[in-house]
């Protein structure tokens, strides 16, 4: 039978809609999850070791929820540890929305004085480039003893891990500035302070962003060892304490909230980005 | 014009220079380049002499076309009087004040339009003269006058990336004369253009020249572009940088007749100019990169 020219067009549209980012990226996810479906009903892994899709949603519920405590009995309790998964992301949300906001400003204003102090800039880059390098688990114990186990000692924690890249974001876009950009805006009249804020600021603009782009990353990855300490709530210690109690459904479950946490974050982040510096790209 | 935007603010004379000054303007030099001599330290620790003993007159409403190959220090001499660099020996003195830093009073064309993507074209022509302090009203109307001027009243909202080459040469000169400077220096403006759209530029820029009556001080690496221009050529060579030749250009031109690059091309005494400075680039340098 021949097709009608209606016939193609709809297959047009199909084959466009297939090759589309939007149905590439929903299809690998349909895929991932079949496939982890797939391997746990199939009973090849414990469920202990890999909880089933099913579980892993069942303890996210779960955890937003309030519910008896065993089937049959009349004691509620809400959520995980005392709290609902969002009042424990929200909490984590918070630590690294504080830890950023100073890493943000520590970051940015060192890094322009670091730029415009070359003396400054052979003192200190060294031990910002120290503390970069340095993972967050071996001095959380130092921090702990000079802050104690509240909240000041985890937003130190976040702000350590992303204030570094920032400084160095920073230095390099200052670096970056085209010299005739800079001369430019003196022989059109520019003081030295009008320069910096016309022309060096909004030339660093693009790598500021992308050095709080990778701040923001690092910051995610703190958050667990963050909370290993009297963290609760917290996104990062639930995540932590359920692995300890051998509950790998709600693991898995917070893993994922975090995961989709930072990408939303990720891609607020990109959005801004693209809304501060709609010229990067197009130059 | 404002009176604010061709004073050097805090820049006392001592009494020879007053008198200095005065005579130079009695004498109409805009600019007097007085044995400069520039040394630079590479990385590896050699001294290199980039220019050697420049002595240079720019008098008012000149067309100075530097010509020379690459290394022999025309642009290290440009960003001396731009005020960038500073001489290790002599002196540079523009308007009877000695140069030592960037002013408004010179403007500086460079070859890559460093326009400023943030700001769209028209902001980029007033932003010399909102960094002066000149209130809203006037810039606007300046910056209206100046894109008219290079040909771009109708891409004022448009941002530099949305522009061609030739079009943000244009937006470049634009924002250079809307803060009216006395002197204009360019670096090789029209190098990485295509030949079409540098010959509409090179005829806009003496239409310019001439109606605005500005000094320019034009480096080019090409003779045709030099002769095409200038009211004087100067020929540099390298190793060190010095002048070896100054030459007055005196061939008609007429900016206003579309057919005007061709009648200047085929002037017998365009050519006659053009085999000489050609011989004296490349006499004595004997080598490889001769064309």
């Amino acid at each position: 039978m021949r097709e009608s020219p209606n016939g193609a067009r709809v297959h047009a549209r199909v084959r466009e809609f297939m090759s589309s980012k939007i149905f590439q990226g929903f299809a690998s996810l349909v895929l991932i999850l079949a496939l982890w479906w797939a391997v746990t009903a199939a009973g090849l892994v414990n469920p202990l070791y890999l909880p089933s899709p099913a579980q892993v949603a069942g303890a996210f519920v779960e955890a937003n929820n309030c519910h008896a405590i065993s089937s049959g009995s009349s004691r509620i309790v809400c959520g995980e540890q005392q709290y609902f998964m969002w009042q424990h992301l929200l909490m984590s949300l918070e630590r690294i929305g504080v830890g950023l906001a100073f890493a943000i400003i520590v970051g940015v204003l060192g890094g322009f004085g670091l730029a415009y102090a070359p003396w400054a800039r052979r003192i200190f880059l060294p031990y910002i480039n120290f503390i970069r390098a340095l993972p967050p688990l071996g001095y959380i114990g130092l921090l702990i003893v000079w802050f104690g186990i509240g909240d000041t000692t985890k937003i130190w924690l976040l702000f350590l891990a992303a204030f570094p890249t920032i400084v160095l974001a920073t230095i390099e876009g200052v670096d970056a500035v085209a010299r005739d950009r800079v001369n430019s805006a003196y022989a059109l009249g520019a003081s030295k302070g009008q320069a910096f804020v016309h022309v060096v600021f909004p030339s660093s603009l693009p790598s500021i962003m992308n050095g709080i782009r990778l701040g923001v990353g690092f910051a995610w990855t703190t958050v667990v060892a963050a909370e290993l300490n009297n963290g609760i709530p917290g996104i990062g210690a639930l995540a932590y304490l359920s692995g300890t109690e051998l509950n790998t459904p709600l693991t898995i479950a917070c893993i994922l909230v975090i995961g989709v946490a930072a990408l939303l974050l990720d891609g607020l982040i990109v959005l801004i980005t693209k809304l501060v510096t709609p010229w990067v790209g197009k130059e | 014009m404002v009176e604010s935007m061709v004073v050097d603010k805090g820049q006392k004379l001592t009494w020879s220079e007053m008198t200095d000054k005065a005579q130079m303007e009695r004498e109409g030099i805009a600019v007097d380049i007085q044995g400069v001599t520039k040394r630079f330290t590479t990385q590896q620790g050699d001294e290199v002499t980039a220019l050697r003993e420049v002595n240079l007159k720019i008098r008012e409403h000149d067309f100075i076309c530097v010509v020379g190959r690459s290394g022999c220090g025309k642009t290290t001499l440009l960003n001396m009087l731009a005020g960038f660099e500073r001489p290790t020996e002599g002196r540079i003195i523009a308007a009877g004040v000695p140069v030592t830093k960037p002013s408004p009073r010179r403007g500086v064309v460079f070859q890559k339009p460093p326009l400023y993507p943030w700001l769209t074209v028209r902001k980029n022509v007033e932003f010399g003269m909102r960094m002066q302090g000149v209130p809203a009203k006037e810039r606007n109307a300046r910056a209206a006058h100046f894109l008219e001027v290079v040909g771009l009243a109708d891409a004022g909202e448009r941002h530099p990336y949305e522009l061609s080459g030739g079009m943000q040469q244009r937006a470049q000169i634009a924002r250079v004369l809307a803060t009216d400077p006395d002197v204009i220096l360019m670096d090789e403006p029209y190098g990485a253009l295509d030949a079409l759209t540098r010959e509409r530029l090179q005829n806009e820029l003496l239409r310019i020249w001439q109606e605005k009556r500005k000094t320019v001080f034009f480096i080019t690496h090409s003779v045709e572009e030099a002769l095409f221009l200038a009211t004087r050529v100067i020929v540099m060579t390298a190793h060190p940088g010095t002048v070896k030749m100054d030459i007055p250009v005196d061939i008609p031109r007429d900016p206003t007749d579309p057919d005007n690059p061709r009648k200047v091309r085929e002037n017998p005494r365009f050519q006659q100019l053009r085999d000489e400075i050609t011989r004296a680039i490349y006499e004595n340098s004997g080598d490889e990169e001769r064309r």
